[in-house]
């Protein structure tokens, strides 16, 4: 007899949030995620740790006409939420992604020549679908497209829709919504 | 001394109290969790980025830990079980689509000789049905189907235009398919009597999971417990956990039920003239089995011994999905909390050549947002400029699968372990069996099918996970039938050994359908309630 189910707990949570969209039968019905602006009195990451995600954070989704990673706040939440959400396993993948990126020279490098470095690191982990990096990758763009800049600045969002239009028309420019 | 004992305060328990207290007995409604105040509890009125920290899940508080409640399975059977412990139950988290049983759901197990037969029929049953969706608000279509019976609807909320591009495609190229809007419990308009509840119209957030302050989904805190609540009937306690029932062998009845308080641990008793089991259908058959006296030496009401057998779930989790292609001059605006739906047309229009009963599915066709981002390569100005404009239009499905009743898939008591209350653990020995693992292949080859003839591309299968649980629809442990001397339950939801005692919430299934089943709960248990008034009014118990 097992205490628990038998399967670990992060293919557990991801099979109820998958229960959930597919009994609201919505794609656009995921859970919204949330996440944390206030910086925590204690960080996750080291000084230099936390200089190299708010690097690779803002190479992956830099400032143009609309804010960047930093300007949002994605550095602060990230280590936020290792603080008070993630599990001692995805920690110690996070640390290592990070400090993984820094030992290869990121902060080293020109500014001009870290982009590069970034874009062939994402080619190359998403190829070989490393299960630690593509986390990562969610979860800035998570914190970053439902931050209050990514969510009004960079794309839409309305808290209260109030009703339900199925058929609307587009351009090339309209943006999406955020959730 | 109270009229009547309803043990929880969900889907069941809030109907039943609602039935119960409006006829005129004065109900106390026990819950085991903690107290959740309708609007002020919920986080729903937060932008995504005012919620602290609560990653992926702003109901996070709405779902309970296993390690604060522990249940054990048997080994190589996993069975997942989603529990909600708090006032209105899973009544707060559903998935809020409501479909009826049909009259083949009904004759089903006599027909095919698996489980007990029913011992009503949907004739039985449709009133209450219409009862129920009244006063819940259910928003459809009216489609004529003999497997989906139509209801006292709302307004049905619409497809988009590729969905309906979909159900064309769909129709024409099985005439004995259909696709429908899906049917939920969401004021599409609200009508007088659900604005006396202080309940308003949908305003499409879809953040109903975390609760609705608007009161526009149907919940126990919406809705029943409220109208319960203004008759001067109604008491409720939380943080009260129903250890067991008490029964006087002297008149064959139960008196009330033995309490622990979750939080000092001290145990207290209530007593009514009649008591209904709306804890969930395996906390329902835990507190039965736990409820032994000499009458009744493996548990109160199970001289059939099928108290916690016949256990079953919705097959889930088979999901499958792809890209649409074409349409990029359309978008969709507001969050619709509801999808399309795909109603059974195995062994009802289609044969099947293995198993026996059915599935349907339930899914959507919209666009993709940034979350394509996540597996597409890149980074940079040029990665954000391509995630500003929506995506692709993405077909995505699950089918719900109907498992069959068997008296070996049961809950059972652990033999020595307890939780922190001192209440012996569940055991849960639950698995699919060979009707099932035949219907999750046809199912899966059937989704795929459906996606091809659609035109999609990049389609995908979701591998099946392999246990229960999932469909979070258990059922069936403490089930209807014509036989006292198999079954638990007669047809008026009554146990056949303990005649003051009813049960309404999933437990009282005798067979699942593939339907999702809380519109059954919910009309089972005003119907119970309805029959207990009757009876306790004609001095029959």
């Amino acid at each position: 007899m097992n205490s628990l189910s038998g399967l670990p707990a992060l293919d557990r949570r991801t099979l109820i949030r998958s229960a959930i969209l597919l009994v609201g039968g919505s794609v656009a019905g995921l859970p919204d995620i949330a996440l944390a602006a206030d910086a925590p009195a204690k960080r996750f990451f080291t000084p230099a740790q936390f200089a190299v995600l708010a690097e690779v954070a803002d190479i992956m989704i830099p400032r143009t006409d609309t804010p960047g990673a930093k300007d949002a706040g994605v550095p602060e939440a990230f280590d936020s939420l290792m603080t008070n959400w993630a599990s001692p396993q995805h920690q110690a993948q996070f640390r290592a992604l990070i400090d993984e990126i820094g030992g290869a020279g990121l902060l080293s490098l020109p500014a001009a020549e870290r982009p590069a470095l970034v874009r062939k690191l994402d080619a190359d982990k998403l190829k070989a679908w490393d299960p630690a990096y593509v986390r990562f990758k969610e979860l800035v763009l998570t914190l970053y497209y439902l931050s209050e800049a990514g969510a009004t600045k960079e794309l839409r969002y309305e808290l209260i829709p109030g009703k339900w239009e199925p058929w609307t028309e587009v351009t090339a420019d309209t943006r999406a919504w955020a959730a | 001394m109270f009229d009547a004992i309803v043990v929880g305060s969900g889907m069941s328990g809030g109907w039943a109290a609602k039935e119960l207290t409006e006829k005129g007995l004065k109900t106390l409604v026990i819950e085991r969790g903690q107290h959740i105040e309708h609007g002020a509890d919920y986080t729903d009125s937060l932008s995504p980025w005012e919620q602290c920290y609560a990653f992926s899940t702003a109901n996070k508080h709405f779902w309970v830990r296993d390690s604060d409640h522990p249940y054990s399975v048997e080994e190589g059977k996993p069975f997942m079980w989603i529990r909600g412990y708090h006032l209105g139950g899973r009544s707060l988290m559903w998935a809020r689509q409501s479909y009826r049983l049909s009259p083949m759901d009904f004759e089903a197990n006599l027909k095919d000789g698996h489980g007990s037969d029913w011992p009503i029929r949907y004739e039985d049953m449709a009133p209450w049905y219409d009862h129920v969706e009244h006063f819940a608000g259910i928003s459809g279509s009216t489609e004529g189907l003999p497997q989906l019976p139509d209801g006292q609807f709302l307004p049905p909320m619409e497809l988009t235009g590729t969905e309906k591009d979909f159900k064309e495609k769909l129709e024409a190229a099985w005439p004995t398919r259909k696709l429908i809007i899906g049917r939920c419990a969401h004021l599409t308009k609200a009508q007088p009597h659900h604005e006396e509840l202080g309940r308003i119209s949908c305003q499409y957030r879809s953040l109903c999971e975390r609760g609705c302050s608007f009161g526009s989904y149907f919940s126990s805190l919406s809705a029943t417990l409220p109208a319960a609540e203004r008759t001067g009937n109604l008491t409720i306690v939380t943080d009260s956990i129903v250890h067991s029932i008490v029964y006087d062998p002297k008149t064959g009845k139960a008196t009330g039920v033995r309490v622990i308080d979750a939080n000092t641990k001290q145990g207290r008793t209530y007593e009514a003239k009649v008591v209904f089991l709306c804890a969930s259908t395996i906390p329902t058959a835990q507190i039965l089995l736990n409820s032994k006296s000499e009458a009744f030496p493996t548990g109160l009401a199970n001289r059939s011994d099928a108290v916690g057998r016949y256990l079953m779930d919705h097959l889930s989790g088979l999901g499958a999905g792809g890209t649409y292609p074409g349409f990029e001059g359309h978008y969709h605006h507001g969050r619709r909390p509801n999808g399309f739906y795909i109603p059974r047309y195995r062994n009802v229009t289609e044969p099947a050549e293995d198993f026996v009963r059915g599935y349907g599915f339930q899914g959507g066709v919209m666009r993709d947002n940034w979350r394509r981002g996540v597996s597409q390569p890149g980074v940079g100005a040029e990665f954000k400029a391509g995630l500003r404009a929506p995506g692709p239009w993405r077909l995505g499905m699950g089918g719900f699968g109907e498992m069959l009743p068997r008296p070996t898939n049961r809950v059972t008591l652990h033999p020595t372990k307890t939780d922190k209350w001192g209440i012996p653990l569940v055991h849960i020995d639950c698995a699919l069996g060979d009707n099932e693992k035949k219907m999750i292949a046809r199912l899966q080859a059937d989704a795929k099918e459906m996606l091809e003839r659609a035109g999609c591309t990049d389609i995908y299968v979701n591998k099946h996970y392999g246990g229960l649980g999932l469909g979070i629809h258990e059922m069936g442990t403490a089930h209807m039938g014509r036989d006292p001397k198999t079954s638990v339950l007669n047809k008026y939801n009554q146990a056949h050994d303990v005649p003051n005692l009813f049960v309404t919430d999933g437990a009282c299934m005798a067979s699942s359908g593939c339907q999702n089943p809380s519109l059954s709960y919910m009309a089972m248990s005003a119907r119970g309630a309805n029959f207990a008034v009757q009876f306790l009014r004609e001095g029959r118990i």
